[in-house]
């Protein structure tokens, strides 16, 4: 119960914004599992390539803020984790994709 | 007279040398992909990662109006991506639940 009492007053606690806001981040994290079930033809690569990079910058900034948040740490790694592994899933999806030649003709047979 | 200006925004402690600067800044990435994707027809929008993203840009616009200092940037910023997810919401709502009646039976 004191435990319960001195997280639920903490600074980072839940009346705060430091708490809130990495709950919200989870919800990119609770997204993209659901989404890891479906065909990778509805993955958007655009999507998914700017939450890697985007996850990475806010993993180095959740350890640089003060006071350091690491749930906010542990979301983006999450993160990272799910949107790298939907993206292996669209780049195979894409195979083709890196080996088109310069006139739009695909090769066979050269998938990565 | 400006050089030393610029200086002073270079070696600000959220500036441009910092992950301060950068990770708010590369957010935009997330309304700019959004953006990119409304070309993209509605059966490949997601519904969870839509919302994840209205959501976080919601809850993000108004604390970024609560904590000191106000962070007008973030809070730009956030703004823009529940806008986006709200409208890449509302395009696929309006395939799933309201064009489709004319060709198909409603689904209950």
């Amino acid at each position: 119960m004191a435990a319960f009492r001195s997280f639920w007053n903490s600074p980072m606690g839940p009346k705060t914004t430091h708490f809130w806001g990495p709950v919200a981040n989870w919800g990119f994290v609770i997204s993209g599992l659901a989404d890891t079930q479906k065909p990778p033809e509805l993955i958007s690569g655009n999507m998914t390539s700017v939450m890697c990079i985007y996850s990475v910058l806010c993993m180095r900034f959740a350890w640089m803020i003060r006071p350091r948040n690491y749930l906010l740490l542990v979301c983006h790694a999450s993160n990272e984790s799910v949107q790298l592994f939907q993206l292996s899933r669209w780049a195979k999806a894409h195979g083709n994709f890196f080996t088109a030649d310069l006139v739009g003709n695909e090769r066979e047979g050269t998938k990565l | 007279m400006a050089a030393s200006k610029i200086q002073a925004l270079w070696n600000h402690p959220a500036g441009p040398k910092t992950i301060h600067f950068w990770a708010p800044t590369f957010k935009w990435g997330i309304s700019i992909a959004n953006i990119a994707d409304f070309s993209k027809p509605p059966e490949k929008i997601s519904y969870p990662q839509q919302a994840a993203v209205t959501c976080t840009g919601v809850i993000w616009s108004r604390y970024s109006t609560v904590i000191t200092p106000k962070n007008w940037n973030l809070f730009s910023v956030n703004v823009a991506m529940a806008g986006t997810g709200l409208y890449q919401l509302s395009r696929k709502i309006r395939q799933d639940y309201f064009s489709g009646e004319e060709k198909e039976p409603l689904k209950e």
